[in-house]
């Protein structure tokens, strides 16, 4: 039904568009902006006024990310769940993941398929981005395969892609794993972390074996450059976790060598993975690249709204203490913006936030600044060009290949309203 | 006379004691000089025929060989010699490699590789050894041709292979003495005791990292599951070393199987890595990994031993350090063969040092030393006959090359530390 509403809503909007000019696109797009949001207006600066794309695609781009619009698409006010697209897939996935860290020896498999439970996969983000991003590249999904083919080649595109999110996944926990034994962290996820269930010495072995698991899936797809393209997202978190570990006074002061270090630990893993699932379709290095751009874009507005959660959310919703990256030390964007307003906040920086008391000060110059206001706006304008990389990507009229980019794009609104 | 005396010395004795004899000279390391030449004899043993043909020797200022031509036989080049130069290399690209931008890290990641400690650089020694063996040689330096830059091409691909090996070599350790708690090694602290377990964890990731980046340069996949089996191999059998159960740990088969993951694969794969990038047949890839296979078990049998019968002051760390880790080895397996009552004993596990006397008194009786010395020898002629299986070569590196690869089987079993 949904479909259908989409479907009308196409036809009706190519009916009343006089002519298909860059200039009336424009010109509707613009009418509508009016109503919209900051994210709307934001977006409209990325269209393409010289376009001579017709105006079906912006237009329900923009009705998407147009939370007050009444021409809301689907008739019933419902905005598409990026994730429910996919969700198949994803059951399809998780299986075969669990399956993939199956291993003789039983501590290191309940140590390994520790967080791909039912229950503690986490929210999938990474896979979900990926999947969509494969439709969105032109490939359709086919019937899904049958059960029980994790351990043979993937032959076919779809289940290549479908591995690359299997590949992403099993490295991100590889992460997760090591961190928390770096961090002496004790919940992840909402469950005790594996190193304080197991002990740190289960838990480094755990994170070892899911990147051999890793590299050898990644081995199997046979394409080279997407071999490079992991194995330099491996290396990229390990550099970011080391900037975090030992940052000099001078680099935490630094909003170049935090993006820098943000890249690497979050944003490197989602850009990479974006643009295999590009190179495997076969795609030009150009809509590689703004695969890559997408997911680069998205990942780092993703962690600069984490970083504002950290202040203002909760534990209840974020399964972890808040204010725990400045109680360990972490100097995240709001506080960097804060200092920019405040210089006398460096020397309490610099002092470093052993003492509670310093953290109350932080705080008390991070509510009178504009810190938190300035890293929403930055993930904003990240959003967006993520966002506008989808729009660029080439015409297509399939409407599984609209709906996912409309799916990714959404993905780069939800990623900045979130509360959690 | 030399070759006569050669030729009947030789022909009375069975092979397996013959390359005994040739082989079990006491190694000279100032015997480089030698290395060089082509002091070398070739017997190729085939079936019960047993054909000799001897280059003669040099006379390029080999005092030494014109003096003492009974030595010919026995005089043993020593293996490292041969890729000395090599080595060097491989060795500074490595340190060149594990340079990270972040300080902290780098003197982290770089603290195995520094110009002392790297060890014996054993695995990187029969990976280039195993290169020449299998025909691909060291370029000319006076070449200019294209055929030249590919033979360039693929030895500097395979000097990666070695070099990736130790990196995932090195990272292990990094681990493993995270894991272990251990205070020292190779002489001297250990990473995590000298900069915290954090910075060990990292520094072992990032050297996988590199690892990985490397591997995937040489852009073949193949390989690149090859090494990436290792990595996995090498975690079982560290988790597999963590969590015995007690039938576990008295099973001989599951400790082979042990051992395999945690020393042989790396070396079995790495080989096998060689051959395929070298473009050799999967017959001659899986010799390669035969002889790397057995190399490994061979050289694990002997550690076992020695962890009983050596010094503190060879070994570099305390001995009788497994049992008193609880780690149940070869020798005492075969010995609770032959006193069951021994069962018991390991049973009750070794936190109580008594009981570490108690099997060192059972060991004693038993033939269970004896025994693993048997088990590492077999091993090192399974390594022995796979490079004899090799496809023949006249090429007098080739044969160099693989002479010393047999050669090292022997070192393997016969070193005292």
């Amino acid at each position: 039904m949904a479909r259908a509403a989409l479907l009308c809503l196409l036809r009706h909007r190519t009916a009343a568009a006089t002519s298909t000019s860059p200039l009336s696109t424009y010109r509707c797009l613009k009418t509508s902006n009016s109503k919209t949001p900051a994210a709307g207006v934001g977006r409209a600066s990325f269209c393409r006024p010289f376009s001579s794309k017709a105006a079906v695609n912006d237009v329900i781009g923009m009705d998407f990310a147009n939370t007050d619009s009444g021409v809301a698409v689907m008739e019933g006010k419902e905005r598409l769940d990026p994730f429910s697209l996919v969700a198949d897939e994803l059951s399809v996935i998780a299986s075969r993941l669990r399956s993939m860290v199956v291993v003789e020896v039983p501590n290191l498999a309940s140590a390994a398929e520790y967080f791909f439970k039912i229950g503690v996969e986490g929210k999938r983000f990474r896979p979900t981005v990926l999947l969509l991003m494969a439709t969105a590249l032109n490939v359709h999904v086919p019937e899904l395969p049958p059960a029980g083919v994790g351990d043979t080649l993937p032959t076919d595109l779809r289940t290549c892609q479908q591995r690359i999110a299997e590949i992403t996944e099993m490295i991100h926990v590889a992460s997760l794993l090591h961190d928390d034994v770096l961090d002496d962290a004790d919940k992840r996820r909402g469950v005790g972390s594996l190193n304080a269930v197991t002990g740190n010495k289960l838990a480094v072995l755990a994170g070892d074996f899911l990147l051999s698991r890793a590299c050898l899936a990644l081995a199997s797809l046979k394409n080279t450059e997407v071999v490079t393209l992991i194995a330099t997202v491996v290396e990229n978190l390990v550099t970011g976790e080391t900037m975090q570990l030992t940052t000099a006074s001078k680099q935490r002061f630094s909003m170049e060598y935090y993006m820098q270090k943000t890249y690497n630990k979050t944003a490197s893993l989602l850009s990479n993975s974006c643009k295999s699932i590009a190179i495997l379709a076969g795609h030009t290095a150009e809509v590689a690249m703004l695969a890559f751009e997408y997911g680069k874009n998205l990942g780092l507005a993703f962690q600069l709204i984490d970083d504002v959660l950290d202040f203002t959310g909760t534990s209840a919703s974020l399964g972890k203490g808040s204010l725990s990256d400045i109680r360990h030390g972490i100097i995240t964007a709001p506080i960097l913006f804060a200092m920019e307003e405040f210089p006398q906040l460096r020397a309490v920086v610099d002092q470093g936030f052993d003492n509670p008391a310093n953290v109350d000060i932080a705080l008390e110059y991070l509510g009178k600044s504009s810190g938190i206001q300035r890293t929403k706006e930055l993930a904003m304008k990240h959003a967006n060009l993520a966002a506008a990389a989808i729009d660029s990507l080439p015409e297509s009229d399939d409407e599984d290949v609209i709906r996912s980019r409309q799916a990714l794009v959404d993905l780069t609104q939800r990623v900045i309203t979130r509360n959690k | 006379m030399l070759f006569c005396r050669g030729f009947s010395r030789i022909s009375t004795t069975p092979r397996k004691s013959l390359l005994g004899f040739i082989l079990s000279r006491p190694t000279e390391p100032s015997q480089s000089l030698l290395s060089n030449q082509y002091l070398y004899s070739t017997i190729k043993v085939c079936g019960g025929r047993k054909a000799f043909s001897w280059s003669l020797p040099s006379l390029l200022g080999i005092g030494r060989q014109i003096h003492h031509s009974s030595s010919v036989i026995e005089e043993q080049f020593d293996p490292f010699s041969l890729v000395a130069e090599e080595l060097s290399l491989v060795a500074n690209r490595l340190r060149a490699m594990v340079v990270a931008e972040v300080p902290k890290l780098a003197s982290a990641a770089e603290y195995f590789f520094k110009v002392g400690v790297e060890g014996k650089r054993f695995r990187p020694t029969v990976l280039l050894l195993m290169a020449t063996a299998l025909n691909v040689h060291l370029p000319e330096p006076a070449a200019a041709s294209v055929g030249d830059t590919l033979t360039t091409d693929l030895r500097t691909r395979l000097q990666s292979i070695a070099e990736i090996t130790e990196m995932i070599h090195v990272a292990s350790l990094l681990h493993d003495d995270v894991l272990d708690d251990a205070d020292k090694r190779r002489g001297i602290g250990s990473l995590n005791a000298v900069m915290g377990n954090k910075l060990a964890v990292l520094a072992g990731d990032f050297l996988l990292s590199r690892a990985c980046v490397s591997l995937a340069a040489l852009k073949n996949t193949e390989v690149v599951s090859l090494l990436a089996t290792v990595v996995e191999h090498l975690v079982t059998g560290e988790t597999m070393q963590m969590t015995t159960s007690s039938e576990q740990r008295c099973s001989m088969e599951y400790y082979m199987q042990k051992t395999y993951y945690k020393t042989a694969s790396l070396i079995s794969n790495s080989c096998k890595a060689i051959a395929l990038l070298a473009g050799q047949t999967a017959e001659v890839a899986m010799l390669a990994f035969e002889y790397g296979k057995n190399l490994g078990l061979a050289f694990q049998l002997i550690d076992d031993v020695l962890d009983f019968t050596g010094t503190s002051a060879s070994l570099g760390k305390g001995s009788l350090s497994d049992i008193r880790h609880g780690i149940v080895t070869a020798p005492i397996l075969f010995a609770m063969e032959e006193f069951p009552q021994l069962h018991s004993v390991v049973y009750q596990g070794f936190d109580n040092p008594e009981n570490i006397d108690i099997v060192l008194e059972y060991l004693g009786k038993s033939h269970g030393i004896q025994m693993t010395r048997e088990l590492a020898m077999k091993h090192a002629n399974l390594a022995a006959a796979a490079i004899d299986s090799l496809p023949e070569s006249n090429d007098e590196n080739v044969i160099k090359s693989r002479r010393a690869l047999v050669d090292l089987t022997q070192r393997v079993i016969t070193r005292n530390k």
